[in-house]
Formats: structure tokens, C-alpha cells, sequence
């Protein structure tokens, strides 16, 4: 029986001593003059690898799960030579890295996670990159607080900040991203959330092909040729971000080009050649954003299906709105928007004005047609022509109205916050100097 | 004085029609102000451009091949004989290459900027190396491009 039972014991034994070999991750430092690939390969599962100070002149591959956290001035050189780190291996860690110089073949990047899952690419720096970080058919990667610039060339020379191809489910927070091609790419990705990006001086700030259920909230946008440019893609939130400085020649805040389901609630769009454009969109939501300051408010072109807008505040813009599309209705039936240049009156003071808002003019389809005609643009003729359509509606241009236009601007929460408190200083202030005065006079007289 | 004249107004008129793109050539894209006629992207990816120009010498451009082959599908007109010419880049050299003259490798998971996944090519050889490179899809000349069933279609 004992016989028998002996290599079990033996087995079980060692068993034990593999397991806590296991759980206590090793740390491993590499010097500077070493190698991160070695180390790498001479790591397990759950190992930690720190690495000094210095420049690392190699590329590195990995395919364990480890983790490798840069001290601070670590910096992995590829020497302008194909991807600088490969991710191939699941809940891998890289953090606290400055990556740089990647070769300029188009997926060339500074971290190329392919296959890989549940990873998380924190912190780190990267520069002189083709790609910063591109994520190929991979699931549930967080990419926080990064800093990626691309290479010191034309837009069109360059790649992307974030590139996702296939795969989803990943989280962008707070990463910091500047000249390149475009800030974050979706391509045919799914179920990702954005939070707290700042995408500047590149061409495109997200640019979202063929993908379906993006979240992106409270990031700035801003200084690139287009904010935010969405394509053939289904279930887009959009909430609560900032897109500015959009000046470029043929520039937009926000461009969606035929798209379902997309859902624009609370931005700022302010200063963006046209703000916030539209064509082949279906179902589209736009509530509460304010719009203000662009060269032109609200483009629609083509046809679009079922669009609402409610409660956006038009304010400012040299031209309100650019209507080269089909007839459309711009409020949800309750509640319409503010528009600046409304110039009708309240009778009934429900705060909605009684005559509808009409969008657009005549002179905008023919600027589709005819682009040099901008040529004309604020001129005596012009301007007669879209009085005389104003009296006389239905003299050609489409019918796009908003039937409840709003009185007062919206106030927006962010902004009521900020009012609430900025009242209450002086508000104290006053009361103390009522006090301070009943004080003044009330002592006066007793002296008397 | 009027033959001067009459020879300045030959010569301008010469000047003017000079101006003309009659020869039906392509043009260099501007990545800074170039847009796709049909996608409104813009012409980043200079290698994947396409044009058509047209007799009466407008040129439209495209920032993928699967835009042009929907422009000319909705200006049918266009396709007339000798009423305009279109034009793919070599992917590799930028080289523009008449379409009817181009080879193409097609494979969905190729990456263009309209995921069409159609990339040009100036020859068969080439193509064929690209096929080869990424080990998948397959070479498309002028007639099988016609036949293409593009992603916008389905």
C-alpha cells in the first residue's frame, strides 16, 4: 500500500513547491547596457521586470505574461526598425516605458498587440513613432495615460495614435495624443469606451470606420482638420466632449457620413469651420450641445432619416445653417433649439417662439452645385434673394424647420454649476455689507 | 491694327485653351486640400488615390477605388466612350496607371482607407509579390475588376 502510495506523496510534494514559485512573482532589473529581450525570455508567467534608467537600442518581443515597468528615463529605442515592442501574450503590463523610433512601414508602431487580450499599457511615452499603439484583433485592452506623438512630417506620411483593427471591448482613458495622422482609428472594432482623451494638431481626431457601440465622453478634441469623422458605423454616444479649433480649409467639428444610431449629447462645438455636419445619417439624436462660434452651425447634405435635435444652443455662427439636403423637421415635437438669429416673438410665453425657425436658404443648394459662388456670399443680391424666400417659403429650397424654437438659450449643466457658486460670493458679500452698514448707521445715532 | 489684334486674340484664346486638360492626365494629389468626391475623407493615403478626368477637363478624386467605381456608377454618362479616363496609383511607386491598364490585389482584410480592400498595381508581377507578401487574396485585372462585387454593394 505505502509502495504504492509514494510517488503520489512525492507528486503532491511537488506540487506544493511549484505553486508559491508561481503566485510570488519574481523581479527581475535589467541595467542599463543589458538587454529587456533576454530578460524577457528568461522570465516566467507573472514575473516583474523593472527596468533602469538608460537607452535600450532593441525591439522586444513578448509572449509572457509579465510585466515591465520602466523607472523613470527608460527608454526602448527600435532604431527605426519595424515594430519597438510586440505584444503577443495576455494580461501583459507595460508601464512607465518611453518608446520610440519605429520603422515607417504603414502598421509600424511603438507597441503592436496582436492576439492579445486583457492587457494594460499605462503611462508610458511614445515618440517618432509610424503608429503609437495598434491593437489587431484583440479583446479588453486599457490604454491609460499615454503620450504618443507621431514623426516630424505631413500628416499623410504619417500613422495613427491608436489604431484598433478588429477585436473590441478595449478602454482609452486619459491618454494625451499630438501629431499624427489620426488620433484614434476604429477600424471594424466593437463595444469600446473613450474617457478623458485629448487628441490635438493631427488630421482626424477619431476617425470611426465600419465600428459599432463607441462610448466617448469628456474628451477635448481639438486643432486637427476634423474633430471627430464617423463612418458606416452603428451606435456612436458621443457625450460631453469638447471639439474646437477646427479651422482647416473644409474642417468640421463633427462629421457623420452614413451612420445609424448615433448619439450627440452635451458637447461644446465651438470654432470649427462647420460644426456639426450630416449626410446619410439615420437616427440621429443631438441634444443639448452648444454650437457656437463656427464658420458655419449645422450642415446637412444628402438625405437624412429620423434626425432630432432639441435644446442645442445655436449661438454665434458666422453662417447658422447649410442646407443642401432633403426636408427635415429640427425639433423633437416638445422643445426645439435656441437659435440667435430667430426673429419672431413669444405671445403665448411658454418660452417657445410661435412662428417656426426656418434653416437654410436657396443659396445653399446652389453653393453645392456651384462652390465659386461663395464668391457672393453676404452680398445685396443674395441677401434679397433669401428675404424674398423668407416671404415667399417653398421657393425651391428644402424644408427644414424647427417648429418649437426656444426663446432663451439652454442653460448647460456644466455650466449652472459654475453660475450657482460664482452667485453665492458676491451674494455674501452684499449681505455682509448690508450687515456692516445697519451696523455703521445704527452706531452712528447712538452717538448722536 | 487689326490684324495685331486679331493675332491677340488668336494667341489668348490659344492661352486659354491651353489651359484646358485635353490630353485627359491625371493630377498630383494636395494631402492638405484634397477630399474624396463621394466620402468626404480626405486624400491622406496619396498612394491609394484615385482620379477621373474627364473630356471637358474636370478632374474628380477619390480616396479609394471602391469611391471612383461608385462615382461612376451614379454619373453613368461618364462611362461613355472617350468621355473620361480613370486612373489608380501604383500602391508601391505612386505611379498613375490607367484603370484598364492597372492589376489589383484583392483580399477583405487588405487595409484601404475605404476598407474596399482592393490595392493597385501597375503590373501582374507586382501584384502577384503583394499576394505573395501577405499571404492571402488574389490578383484582379481590368475584367474581373468589373465583375468585383465591392463592400458597398452588399
Amino acid at each position: 500500500m505505502w509502495r504504492l502510495k509514494k510517488p503520489f506523496a512525492i507528486y503532491i510534494f511537488l506540487l506544493f513547491l511549484l505553486v508559491p514559485v508561481n503566485a510570488f512573482a519574481e523581479e527581475f532589473k535589467v541595467e542599463s547596457g543589458r538587454s529587456i529581450q533576454s530578460a524577457v525570455e528568461g522570465a516566467g508567467n507573472g514575473d516583474i521586470i523593472l527596468v533602469s534608467p538608460g537607452v535600450y537600442k532593441e525591439n522586444v518581443m513578448i509572449n509572457k505574461e509579465i510585466t515591465i515597468k520602466g523607472e523613470e528615463g527608460a527608454i526602448i529605442d527600435g532604431g527605426g526598425k519595424g515594430n519597438v515592442i510586440i505584444v503577443r501574450a495576455s494580461n501583459v503590463v507595460l508601464e512607465g516605458l518611453t518608446i520610440q523610433n519605429s520603422g515607417t512601414g504603414q502598421e509600424d508602431s511603438g507597441i503592436y498587440i496582436k492576439k492579445a487580450h486583457h492587457n494594460v499599457i499605462k503611462n508610458n511615452t511614445l515618440k517618432n513613432v509610424q503608429n503609437g499603439i495598434y491593437i489587431a484583433n484583440s479583446n479588453e485592452n486599457k490604454l491609460l495615460g499615454n503620450r504618443i506623438a507621431s514623426n516630424e512630417s505631413h500628416f499623410s506620411k504619417r500613422g495613427n495614435g491608436i489604431h484598433m483593427f478588429k477585436g473590441g471591448g478595449h478602454l482609452l482613458k486619459e491618454n494625451e495624443i499630438a501629431n499624427v495622422q489620426d488620433g484614434i482609428y476604429f477600424d471594424f472594432t466593437k463595444g469600446i469606451k473613450l474617457q478623458g482623451n485629448h487628441i490635438s494638431e493631427s488630421r482626424y481626431g477619431m476617425h470611426m470606420m465600419f465600428s459599432e457601440d463607441i462610448l466617448a465622453e469628456k474628451n477635448l478634441v481639438e486643432k486637427n482638420v476634423t474633430g471627430l469623422m464617423v463612418m458606416g458605423s452603428a451606435r456612436i454616444d458621443f457625450i460631453e466632449n469638447k471639439v474646437t479649433d477646427h479651422f482647416h480649409f473644409r474642417g468640421y467639428g463633427i462629421l457623420i457620413y452614413e451612420t445609424k444610431d448615433v448619439l450627440v449629447e452635451g458637447n461644446e462645438i465651438l470654432r470649427n469651420s462647420t460644426g456639426l455636419s450630416l449626410e446619410y445619417g439615420v437616427d440621429t439624436l443631438v441634444n443639448r450641445n452648444q454650437i457656437a462660434a463656427n464658420q458655419v452651425g449645422l450642415e446637412f447634405m444628402g438625405k437624412n432619416e429620423n434626425s432630432t435635435f432639441s435644446e442645442n444652443n445655436f449661438i454665434g455662427n458666422v453662417v447658422q445653417s447649410k442646407i443642401a439636403g432633403e426636408n427635415m423637421r429640427l425639433d423633437d415635437g416638445v422643445k426645439g433649439n435656441y437659435w440667435d438669429d430667430y426673429s419672431s416673438f413669444d405671445l403665448s410665453g411658454d418660452g417657445v417662439g410661435e412662428e417656426a425657425y426656418k434653416a437654410g436658404s436657396l443659396y445653399d443648394r446652389l453653393l453645392r452645385k456651384q462652390p465659386y459662388w461663395q464668391f457672393f456670399f453676404e452680398s445685396p443680391s443674395i441677401k434679397l434673394w433669401t428675404k424674398a424666400e423668407a416671404l415667399f417659403p417653398s421657393f425651391g429650397s428644402a424644408d427644414v424647420y424647427d417648429a418649437r424654437p426656444l426663446i432663451e438659450p439652454v442653460t448647460m449643466l456644466q455650466k449652472t454649476e459654475q453660475n450657482s457658486k460664482d452667485r453665492r460670493i458676491p451674494g455674501m458679500i452684499g449681505i455682509l455689507f448690508i450687515l456692516l452698514s445697519i451696523l455703521v448707521i445704527v452706531k452712528g445715532r447712538k452717538l448722536r | 491694327m487689326n490684324k495685331k489684334l486679331g493675332v491677340l486674340l488668336i494667341m489668348s484664346a490659344a492661352i486659354i485653351s491651353g489651359c484646358n486638360n485635353s490630353t485627359m492626365e491625371p493630377e498630383e494629389i494636395n494631402p492638405e486640400i484634397d477630399v474624396c468626391e463621394v466620402c468626404n475623407m480626405s486624400i491622406a493615403n496619396e498612394n491609394y488615390a484615385t482620379e477621373v478626368v474627364t473630356a471637358d477637363g474636370e478632374v474628380y478624386k477619390f480616396d479609394d477605388i471602391g469611391c471612383m467605381d461608385e462615382f461612376m456608377e451614379r454619373e453613368a454618362p461618364l462611362k461613355e466612350e472617350n468621355a473620361a479616363k480613370q486612373y489608380v496609383r501604383d500602391v508601391d511607386t505612386g505611379e498613375w496607371v490607367e484603370l484598364e491598364k492597372a492589376f489589383h490585389a484583392y483580399h477583405p482584410d487588405f487595409w484601404t482607407p475605404m476598407a474596399n480592400g482592393v490595392v493597385s498595381f501597375k503590373d501582374k508581377e507586382s501584384a502577384e509579390k503583394y499576394v505573395n507578401e501577405q499571404g492571402m487574396g488574389e490578383v484582379l485585372d481590368y475584367e474581373s475588376l468589373e465583375n468585383h462585387e465591392w463592400s458597398w454593394e452588399q
